[in-house]
């Protein structure tokens, strides 16, 4: 799927991979993550070869987020963030007052404190997308800084709201700001990787099409190439930018208004 | 892009989340929590334990029981405490626990809480061995076990075969899909082959595969439950390996790999070690149904999803309440005995239901 | 309503008789062994036109065409035999039916006690009309019966243990008789109280709780067929039994052990002379 791409990750920042349906994103985030191993080429982390570091070590300095989760028994929110120590505990016995400090200041960091002792499948989209951050979050050593944290994210906001999406958002860069943690997001949401990402890679067909700075990645030519799409980019007076289609499906008022399914005051 | 007024707020908690002491205090609070229900659970079988042995078909006076004055060989009550009803209750016991864990660690693998320890095959591959051993080795033994039971072991291992074997050639991990799909499919293939077996046999050995399939306790002697327990043994240290990686495995197989978890070694961990101690425990008592998928389900709604807490307390609870069980198909007909498979699937089939239409 | 079906179909098993010549009497297809053994004991051998899957005695029977049994009857193959009578389990109610549709009689089967083989005896005799073989036959039976119980009059009625299903090598599923059956009143004749007598079923699971506290002091294994002997023997497992401590474990061969039919006698004679040798020690067998 992916054919000879390559790809350096500078520590700190946020780097967004955008591409249409089936142009290797997900592909990519699991190899640079380890699931999945290349046919030919090679993933390294700081220098060593992936697949020679031990999973536990791996797992201490890169944590993924997929783009949902299904927890097939009903977990609570503390239980499924406290997975994330598996690296530190290993498969034995029960977490350490440290475990419950690094898992409760993950949840704080990403506004779940208070949904500690809720049961995950009856949180919202946005406060399951954020617990399973926090999880992710947990898994890394306590205040280091000398070493790369990776935070790899899979549509962190494909099937959120406005609200959550903002949310998502501003939690992501207060990570890679304030953390100092390096971040790596797939995403479609144009607007999203606008205004989240520091540089962002376009893919296509298994290949890069575009990699640089936000501002030069996603121009109209290059979305025009990605997509078939045209896109305008709009500034607007206080300096902030809108990345937006054009229509393609003509104009709005010429469409018959002639209902094929209609409901009309219906209440349950 | 402006930020609706109220997001990204760290919302307060009743503690702080970065006092250490907090902190100290939630995971002292939980371990607690976990021993509490250890206790409890243990304090049920203690009673099973306790009050399984005192009823039967027969009234025992406990005083003659425990008479060390009267010898062995003269003392009834004491014959029939330590030779028929001890062995037997701690068989329920044994096989109790084992199909209930095993049944925790099938639904976690297979990431499906309908699954059991029966559902990848390993009781139809044993029935199917059991019953060629009925059929055409009547008077085959082999040392200290009888050819039933060993001829039921052998049928369990080659079921456990031919799955992996499956699971492995359509992909080169573990895929769960094709091992569920396998057994559902082999646990036919069997069943047919059952069938084939009982059609052309004796029409008095139908009869008594049906029984086996019924499943039956009664032992009569320690010697089939130590041989058992030594089959166990390693099932058991897998089993106490494992909670910690079920958890982490009930998010998906990559989530898992990503917290560290040695995924495919889990995995095959956890197959097998269900699989031998199924084989094990269906040689020892025949297919006895539902314990292994009633009893992980009413601990997880009593005690939650978290595998450290499910799996001991299951095997506690799944050892009560076949000695419960057992108990019962002893005592409703007596001195004529139900069979203790007819019992659990009384008790167990209205109960799986409801929680069928409780959970959709 | 028997008397009614059986009375419609009398017309045609006469017209089928008498263009049949060669074998007086209905052609009759039996899927019954106790009922097939009867058939040639009365002399209706000859219109036997069809046996079950298990029948093995007597030894003519091996040249009849199979037609299945209890749970499989092959009506293609029976209505082919172009029989008169089958004779059926009581169960085998599609089976009825079916014949039925043919207008082809049925003889059923009941299975139970002593006396239920002898009136099946005379019932089914009548039916291929030898009543008069049917009658003396049964009377024989009745009287090798009485012989065997007068016989063993007197001697101490052991407490036994009916055992005719176990599995091999083990005390487990232990299937013994109970209270009622051919079975259980084969051990009255011979001169033998049943463990198990009180509890009104053909067949009892014996656990090794009943058996120690049912404390049998004879323990009677039967079985169709010779096995190699196990050794150890399994029963050592529960020394307390007065039987395995007096060692009187016994084991009774053949197919006549259960299969109702006309050897009840040999049977009952088998069961006595091995509860009680002393009995039959003046006369050779």
């Amino acid at each position: 799927m992916l054919h000879g791409v390559s790809l350096d990750v500078a520590r700190g920042g946020i780097t967004g991979v955008l591409g249409p349906n089936g142009s290797g994103k997900t592909t990519l985030l699991r190899m640079l993550s380890g699931a999945l191993r290349p046919t030919s080429g090679e993933v390294r982390l700081d220098g060593a070869p992936i697949e020679s570091i031990p999973k536990r070590g791996l797992a201490r300095r890169l944590a993924v987020v997929p783009q949902e989760i299904h927890p097939v028994f009903d977990y609570t929110v503390l239980d499924l963030a406290l997975m994330g120590r598996y690296a530190h505990l290993g498969p034995f016995g029960f977490e350490t007052a440290l475990d419950l400090l690094a898992v409760r200041r993950a949840l704080a960091a990403t506004g779940t404190a208070d949904l500690e002792c809720r049961h995950f499948d009856t949180l919202s989209g946005g406060e399951k997308q954020r617990v399973v951050i926090a999880s992710a979050l947990a898994q890394f050593e306590e205040d280091t800084r000398d070493e790369g944290r990776l935070l790899v994210l899979d549509e962190p906001t494909a099937a959120l709201d406005l609200h959550y999406q903002i949310e998502v958002a501003q939690l992501l860069r207060r990570l890679a700001d304030d953390r100092g943690l390096t971040l790596l997001v797939t995403t479609h949401d144009l607007q999203f990787a606008w205004q989240v990402c520091d540089r962002v890679v376009l893919l296509q067909d298994g290949r890069v099409l575009a990699d640089g700075p936000t501002e030069e990645t996603l121009t109209p030519a290059h979305l025009h190439a990605l997509y078939g799409v045209r896109v305008d980019r709009m500034t607007h007076p206080d300096g902030s930018v809108s990345l937006v289609p054009a229509s393609l499906v003509g104009d709005r008022g010429r469409r018959a208004p002639t209902p094929v399914l209609a409901m009309h005051g219906a209440r349950r | 892009m402006r930020a609706p007024a109220e997001s990204g707020v760290v919302r307060t908690a009743a503690w702080d989340p970065h006092d250490p002491r907090a902190a100290a205090q939630a995971a002292a609070g939980r371990r607690r929590q976990a021993w509490r229900i250890y206790g409890l659970f243990g304090t049920l079988l203690l009673a099973a334990i306790v009050g399984a042995p005192l009823v039967g078909s027969t009234p025992l006076d406990l005083r003659a029981v425990l008479d060390r004055t009267r010898p062995f060989a003269d003392n009834l009550d004491a014959q029939i405490f330590f030779i028929a009803r001890l062995p037997r209750v701690l068989a329920a016991g044994l096989v109790g626990a084992t199909l209930a864990v095993a049944g925790v660690v099938m639904q976690a693998l297979l990431r499906n809480p309908l699954a059991t320890p029966f559902t990848l095959g390993v009781s139809s591959g044993s029935a199917l061995g059991a019953m060629l051993a009925l059929t055409f080795l009547p008077t085959w033994t082999g040392g200290a076990l009888t050819s039933v039971p060993l001829a039921s072991l052998a049928g369990a291992l080659g079921a456990v075969a031919i799955v992996y074997a499956l699971a492995q050639v359509r992909h080169r991990g573990f895929s769960t899909d094709v091992l569920l799909l396998a057994g559902v499919t082999l646990n036919a293939f069997f069943s047919a082959l059952i069938l084939l077996v009982q059609y052309l046999s004796d029409f008095t050995e139908t009869m008594r595969t049906m029984r086996w399939l019924m499943g039956d306790l009664d032992v009569a002697g320690y010697r089939p439950l130590v041989i058992a327990m030594g089959l166990l043994l390693p099932a058991a240290v897998a089993f106490a390996w494992l909670p910690r990686s079920l958890n982490a495995l009930a998010l998906g197989a990559e989530q898992a790999g990503s917290r560290g978890v040695p995924v495919l070694g889990v995995q095959r961990l956890a197959f097998f070690a269900a699989s031998l101690a199924t084989g094990v425990a269906v040689s020892l008592a025949g297919p006895i149904g539902f314990v292994g998928i009633i009893v992980p389900h009413l601990v997880r709604l009593l005690v939650g999803a978290d595998h450290r807490i499910v799996m001991p307390a299951s095997a506690l609870f799944g050892a009560a309440f076949l000695m419960a069980c057992d108990a019962l198909a002893r005592l409703v007909l007596s001195p004529v005995e139900l069979p203790v498979g007819v019992v659990t699937a009384v008790v167990g089939a209205p109960f799986f239901l409801w929680l069928l239409i409780r959970k959709t | 309503m028997l008397l009614v079906f059986v009375g419609a179909c009398r017309p045609r098993e006469d017209a089928r008789a008498t263009a049949e010549a060669a074998t007086a009497g209905p052609r009759v297809v039996s899927l019954v062994p106790a009922v097939t053994e009867m058939l040639f004991a009365v002399g209706a051998g000859p219109q036997v036109v069809g046996v079950s899957s298990y029948d093995k005695h007597p030894a003519e029977v091996a040249t009849r065409p199979r037609v299945g049994a209890l749970l499989d009857p092959d009506l293609e193959r029976i209505l082919s035999l172009k029989p008169d009578l089958v004779v059926t389990y009581g169960s085998q109610t599609a089976l009825h039916e079916q014949l039925a549709r043919a207008n082809i009689a049925t003889f059923t089967y009941r299975h139970g006690g002593i006396g239920d083989t002898l009136e099946t005896f005379e019932a089914v005799a009548t039916r291929v009309g030898r009543g008069d073989a049917g009658r003396a036959a049964a009377q024989v039976l009745r009287a090798q019966l009485t012989g065997i119980r007068m016989r063993v009059e007197g001697q101490p009625r052991p407490r036994t243990l009916l055992v005719f299903g176990r599995e091999p090598g083990s005390i487990r599923h232990v299937w013994a008789s109970g209270g009622v059956g051919f079975l259980h009143e084969l051990l009255d004749v011979a001169g033998a109280d049943n463990v198990f007598g009180d509890v009104a079923r053909e067949n009892i699971q014996a656990t090794s709780e009943l058996l120690l506290a049912r404390a049998p002091e004879v323990i009677v294994e039967l079985r169709a067929e010779t096995r190699v002997a196990e050794s150890p023997s399994p029963w050592l497992a529960l020394p307390g039994v007065p039987a395995v401590r007096q060692g009187r474990v016994l084991a009774l061969t053949g197919d006549q052990m259960v299969v109702p039919g006309p050897r009840l006698g040999q049977a009952a004679e088998a069961l006595a002379r091995a509860l009680h040798p002393d009995a039959f020690a003046h006369q050779p067998k």
